[in-house]
């Protein structure tokens, strides 16, 4: 369950988000909304990037302001770009770097990266340089990082942005299949939003529609129309 | 550029890392007190091509490494020559190309992983007055994995400026550091968000 009560944020005097109020029990939530609308910042406020200024938010029972370091825990975050998310030379080290923070020992590290990769495609490119990987192999990469520590919640912020069509659509199935809790997808490609259960709408930092995707994108579609 | 592992079972594969890294000391030290002949010099860089073939990286991947330092070789080569005659440039640039060479071959046969593990073990003893160890070697393997990425940055600068059809000149380097700090911003929320730090 995620639930935020009068959550609020301001950074350097500016209010990026205010007076936020929803419960979420949803397995698949699609938070929607025009760029600096505040989608991004209420995704943060999920695992603790950014903290509320007013009110609070809690994430699978964690009360994200006061225990950051068990909603961390809970709670995986991907980005958009895979660049600024994988930390080590080659996606094997990448995804032992996960194991080691998730206290899995030293000598099970390997086989375990080495298992994941397996399951993402990428076994047969375990020791390249991460660089060298494609796009959709990066993002495919950061998603394995994230989801080797088993987290409960999962959020990714515009998951799918930086890639091509086909492998938008291997992420996107990714992201909706995986058998996690709860997944938090902001995003600007309106098909993945239609997929999930319940679709959030933001602008001008409130929460300004809520409710089945369909209904809520065709709102949202209609307004530029 | 800092070559990156390259998996393989040889015996420099295979050994610790923190026997490889004294080896490596020990070896450095050797070769860049060794060579005062042409012969002696010829016999060092010998030596660490067969450095690369007991790695099982091969010749072609010694040559490519001379190829990368093939600036530093050209600095040290003629500086030398014109001050100190020839036979001197060629043993002072061994001595310090041989150590560059050596490097390399470790870097190659080695995990990332591994010499974070060696370095934080070194690292220990400095505890006592106050050093984080698993932080600084964590930060010597990030430097590694950003590198790259840095690259990647300053590449999409030059494109940006031929696709306008301007010139920075030397600006190009500030937005290159705002760029890279951009880039670090987003680095340190990754770091939070992967439970790192």
């Amino acid at each position: 369950m995620i639930r935020a009560a009068g959550l609020g944020v301001e950074i350097d005097g500016t209010r990026i988000l205010e007076a936020v109020d929803v419960e979420l029990p949803q397995r698949r939530i699609a938070v929607i909304g025009a760029n600096g609308s505040g989608k991004s910042t209420f995704a943060r406020t999920l695992n603790g990037l950014v903290l509320p200024t007013e009110g609070s938010v809690e994430v699978a029972g964690i009360d994200v302001a006061r225990e950051r370091r068990r909603a961390r825990d809970a709670v995986g975050f991907l980005f958009s770009n895979p660049d600024a998310q994988i930390l080590m030379p080659t996606p094997s080290e990448d995804l032992a770097l996960s194991l080691k923070a998730a206290g899995v020992p030293r000598s099970e590290r390997t086989d375990r990266a080495l298992e994941e990769l397996e399951r993402f495609g990428l076994a047969t490119h375990a020791e390249q340089p991460a660089y060298s990987l494609s796009g959709g192999q990066k993002q495919l990469l950061a998603l394995a990082a994230v989801l080797v520590r088993a987290p409960r919640v999962l959020v990714a912020d515009e998951p799918t942005t930086l890639l091509d069509l086909g492998n938008a659509r291997r992420i996107g199935d990714l992201l909706l299949g995986s058998d996690i809790e709860q997944t938090v997808l902001v995003t600007h490609d309106l098909d993945l939003a239609s997929r999930c259960d319940i679709a959030l709408r933001f602008d001008d930092g409130r929460l300004t529609d809520l409710g089945e995707p369909r209904d809520v994108i065709d709102a949202y579609v209609a307004e530029f129309a | 550029m800092i070559p990156l592992y390259r998996a393989g079972a040889s015996v420099l594969h295979r050994s610790p890392t923190g026997a490889k890294l004294i080896v490596l000391a020990v070896v450095a030290v050797v070769c860049s007190l060794y060579p005062h002949t042409a012969l002696t010099a010829l016999i060092v860089l010998g030596l660490t091509l067969g450095v690369f073939l007991i790695g099982g990286l091969g010749p072609v991947a010694w040559l490519l490494q001379l190829w990368q330092a093939k600036w530093i070789i050209a600095f040290l080569a003629v500086s030398q020559a014109v001050f100190l005659g020839p036979v001197a440039a060629l043993t002072g640039t061994v001595r310090v190309v041989s150590v560059l060479l050596l490097a390399a071959a470790v870097t190659m046969t080695t995990r990332t992983s591994d010499m974070i593990d060696a370095i934080e073990r070194a690292l220990r003893p400095f505890r006592r007055i106050g050093a984080d160890p698993a932080r600084v070697a964590f930060t010597a393997s990030l430097t590694i994995a950003v590198i790259p990425v840095i690259g990647a940055l300053a590449a999409q600068i030059r494109e940006a400026q031929r696709a306008r059809g301007v010139r920075l000149g030397v600006r190009w380097i500030a937005v290159l550091l705002v760029n890279a700090l951009r880039h670090a911003d987003d680095v340190g929320d990754a770091l939070t968000a992967r439970g790192i730090v």
